[in-house]
């Protein structure tokens, strides 16, 4: 709880923010029932860590209980196996495991990390929570009031819900939805009714664990089949049919600052142009001499946050960019900020670009000294790319890119037709948004 | 891994902890000033000063102290707390000395009036940006209720009104006051040579001439103060409590971390199975904060308005109970192995280690790799940690709760 104040808020790794990777030891075992496992062995580390990816993010939960995966992951740690709660999670602790879960889109995902020795036993709890909850009725309730505490959070944490909105009002439905559900749609769940929804969810098929770190492939890979080779594949059901989604949102609010989202179409990480988009991305935000943070916050004085991220789900991506702003800055921040998005498109100063290549040199090479950065960059990977890159590949890449593929990147996916959201106590004009939302 | 440490002349010191197979090297300049070395006409001035950091040198503009920190692909940040102000950032280890180089640089400020009246813009819209975040607003109050007459109750962000009427002679003369250099550290970790690094950093600052620095040191209250503030627009109560706890230079702070693990880490402890178990709170955490010949122990619960009464008494009853029986060798052996393990993960990158090593020097002139402060926290006894508890009592702490309830 203790406060340091920064110079600038840095946004952390998003759990699709990781497209990064380091060439060196990786391994690759698909079992039969449809879980893939994926490993780095890293060489001057003590620690492993691991993210075990379930295939039943927000957006595959029915829509009359959504909010799910979000309840079944809390519901998932009173009791597994011959452990209730209690014995449970002191087992974690014993073994030193820093564990934390959460829902993106496309998964539920468990990480956990803790030193290589204690991974084996680790392991084999988490086989019990996976397979073998207890998922019992007198502990479904506190569960479920957790994620409307966490829905009731938001009302007073503008600018985090100002993010949450903007997901759901710019990816088409349920993609963006709120990984929480709804007041009404957790009121309808019952323990039976997501009993059965975890029976048809949560198994094997499509599902990644990954582990990066002190490890030994071999006794790993014995050890993952052991555990979890024999899990029955869960029922697959059918994909969603996004529906389309964007246009303007005002929330009105009596708060200090008005909280601005905007959010423009991108191209998915699959996509080769990708690096472009990544350079176009730190080019505008990358770090205090960008785009934004020069022209918004240090030419202007408009605000103390602003910044852009690059957030792709499988098939649908966007820049998503918040400002923070009193409300007499507002309208001119939002036209600034648009501008600059825009201005993009008319060129980059080839030493921009320089910096932009050498950020993301250095952000790669660091990432690659952390178990739990590694681990998630491999489940990233396999979900976007069905692959793993190494990292000779990922900079040789980015090397290749021209400011001119940047620019023609930046005139095939423009800032226009802009998705906003705004929290706050003013309406603003909304015209510069341009073209069809 | 190995350790090295030097002074200059004019009294910076320079501290390094080296370790050749790192990916990648980090470096920071600690200053040991905050919001306890203000006095209450230049509130925020500590933090106010680190911005204006950023805003050049003689031989930077504003514009390029931050270009150059981009075109190393340096990770950089700075921040200000009650009673320090670290410049850092971690880089690939060919740019060690450019990263010097402007770090060092940025510690010669140019303090231009234009550059001052932009930025306290910028200051007066972070101001904003914490009214809208109620957790911040309770910590900022309950720092300002415990430590009541007391430097450490100085807030480090300010108020519209001390921010509004700051001059920019006001901050020059706090900057000539605070940042000499036998108040800063050099701090290096990770992969760089040490006598380079030494000899870079003579060249840029063996010219700073040192000031008197001191700081004034009264002992810590230990009133027990409650206030209750209401906020009709908050949808839910957040409380925080605060007790005294061991300081930052007292040998019983492994015991003491371990002491507010067993009463509220975020797993598996008292508070966790008495509130967020149940769902009574989504969150009730107790932190232990070690500081300059003070310390505190601190608890933050969030509730729905119509339980946060109910959740305030269950925890004091969590405290009491755990004070008059103690911890079970379970629990003990749990904290231990959470927190040793969290800190060899984050001393697996230099930018873990900055901190680290850095605070161990600025509090306690000493050096000990993490295996070290590991052996200490595994050798505390349950006694230690039952003196802890009964010398510091979790469950009367001074109150502080936000939200729409008039009274608690």
């Amino acid at each position: 709880m203790a406060f340091w104040l920064e110079i600038r808020t840095i946004a952390g790794l998003s759990e699709t923010d990781s497209e990064i990777n380091l060439a060196e030891k990786f391994h690759t075992k698909t079992f039969a029932n449809g879980l893939t496992l994926l490993a780095q062995e890293m060489d001057n580390v003590g620690s492993a860590a691991m993210t075990f990816q379930s295939p039943a993010g927000a957006s595959h939960d029915p829509d009359a209980i959504a909010g799910a995966g979000y309840v079944a992951y809390e519901w998932f740690f009173r009791g597994a196996g011959a452990m209730d709660s209690r014995a449970l999670n002191g087992a974690l602790d014993g073994l030193g495991c820093q564990h934390h879960e959460y829902v993106t889109s496309s998964h539920v995902v468990f990480g956990a990390s803790q030193l290589g020795r204690n991974l084996a036993a680790v392991l084999k709890i988490y086989a019990d929570i996976l397979r073998r909850p207890r998922l019992e009725d007198a502990n479904f309730g506190p569960c479920r009031e957790l994620a409307v505490q966490d829905l009731r959070n938001l009302q007073d944490e503008p600018a985090s819900r100002c993010n949450m909105l903007l997901r759901e009002k710019f990816y088409p439905q349920p993609l963006g939805r709120c990984v929480y559900g709804s007041e009404q749609s957790l009121a309808a769940m019952t323990p039976e009714r997501l009993r059965e929804h975890i029976g048809g969810r949560f198994g094997p098929a499509g599902a990644v664990l990954a582990v990066a770190g002190n490890i030994n492939w071999d006794s790993l890979a014995g050890l993952v089949g052991d555990l979890l080779g024999d899990w029955p594949a869960q029922k697959q059901t059918s994909p969603v049919k996004p529906v389309q989604a964007g246009g303007v949102l005002h929330v009105p609010k009596d708060s200090a600052q008005m909280h601005i989202g905007l959010a423009h179409k991108a191209v998915p990480f699959a996509d080769k142009r990708s690096y472009a988009a990544r350079l176009a991305q730190t080019v505008l935000s990358g770090g205090m001499s960008s785009r934004l943070f020069t022209e918004v916050r240090e030419k202007r004085a408009l605000v103390y946050q602003v910044g852009c991220s690059y957030n792709s789900l499988k098939n649908h991506a966007g820049m998503l960019t918040y400002a923070g702003t009193r409300p007499e800055l507002a309208q001119q921040t939002l036209d600034v900020t648009v501008g600059e998005l825009r201005r993009l498109a008319d060129g980059i100063e080839p030493q921009e670009m320089d910096r932009a290549k050498v950020q993301l040199r250095s952000s790669l090479v660091m990432h690659g000294e952390s178990t739990s950065a590694r681990a998630g960059a491999l489940a990233s990977d396999w979900h976007h790319l069905g692959r793993l890159r190494g990292l000779d590949e990922i900079l040789g890449e980015v090397r290749k890119v021209t400011i001119d593929d940047v620019i023609s990147y930046l005139r095939q996916f423009p800032a226009e037709g802009l998705t906003m959201v705004v929290i706050g106590p003013r309406e603003l004009d909304a015209s510069i948004l341009g073209g069809r939302r | 891994m190995k350790f090295e440490h030097t002074q200059l002349a004019n009294g910076l010191m320079i501290i390094g902890e080296v370790n050749p197979s790192a990916a990648s090297m980090a470096a920071g300049f600690f200053v040991r000033t905050g919001s306890r070395d203000e006095t209450p006409d230049i509130a925020g001035a500590s933090h106010f000063l680190e911005h204006m950091m950023f805003k050049g040198s003689s031989r930077r503009s504003p514009f390029d102290i931050n270009r150059d920190f981009d075109a190393i692909g340096a990770n950089y940040n700075a921040a200000t707390s009650e009673e320090n102000t670290v410049y850092h950032g971690a880089v690939l280890p060919e740019f060690d000395q450019k990263l010097l180089d402007i770090l060092a640089d940025m510690l010669r400020p140019a303090l231009r009036q234009d550059d001052f009246d932009t930025e306290k813009n910028v200051i007066l819209e972070e101001i904003a940006r914490y009214e809208d975040m109620p957790r911040f607003r309770v910590y900022d109050k309950l720092m300002s209720e415990f430590f009541a007459g007391h430097p450490l109750g100085q807030s480090v962000l300010g108020t519209r009104q001390s921010i509004g009427g700051l001059t920019s002679g006001q901050m020059r003369d706090y900057f000539d006051r605070r940042y000499s250099p036998d108040n800063i550290t050099a701090v290096g970790v990770g992969n760089f040579d040490f006598g380079r690094f030494v000899s870079k950093i003579d060249d840029l600052c063996h010219e700073w001439r040192p000031a008197q620095t001191s700081r004034a040191i009264p002992p810590p209250p230990n009133g027990r103060r409650r206030r209750v503030i209401v906020d009709r627009k908050l949808v839910r109560e957040q409380v925080g409590l605060m007790i005294a706890g061991p300081a930052a230079q007292d040998d019983r702070r492994y015991a003491a971390s371990l002491a507010a693990a067993i009463a509220g880490d975020d797993t598996g402890s008292r508070l966790y199975y008495a509130l967020v178990e149940p769902a009574i709170a989504d969150e009730a955490a107790v932190e232990y904060n070690p500081m300059d010949q003070a310390g505190v122990f601190l608890t933050a619960i969030s509730a729905e308005p119509a339980q946060a009464k109910k959740a305030v008494n269950i925890a004091l009853d969590e405290f009491g109970k755990l004070r008059s029986g103690g911890p079970t060798e379970d629990e003990l052996s749990a904290a231990k192995n959470k927190i040793a393990s969290g800190a060899a993960i984050q001393g697996e990158l230099p930018m873990g280690r900055l901190a680290a090593v850095g605070f161990d020097w600025i509090y306690r002139k000493q050096y000990l790799p993490l295996a070290g402060h590991i052996d200490c926290l595994l050798a505390v006894t349950k006694d230690q940690v039952m003196d802890v508890l009964r010398q510091y009592d979790l469950s009367a702490p001074t109150m502080v709760s936000l939200g729409p309830l008039e009274a608690i």
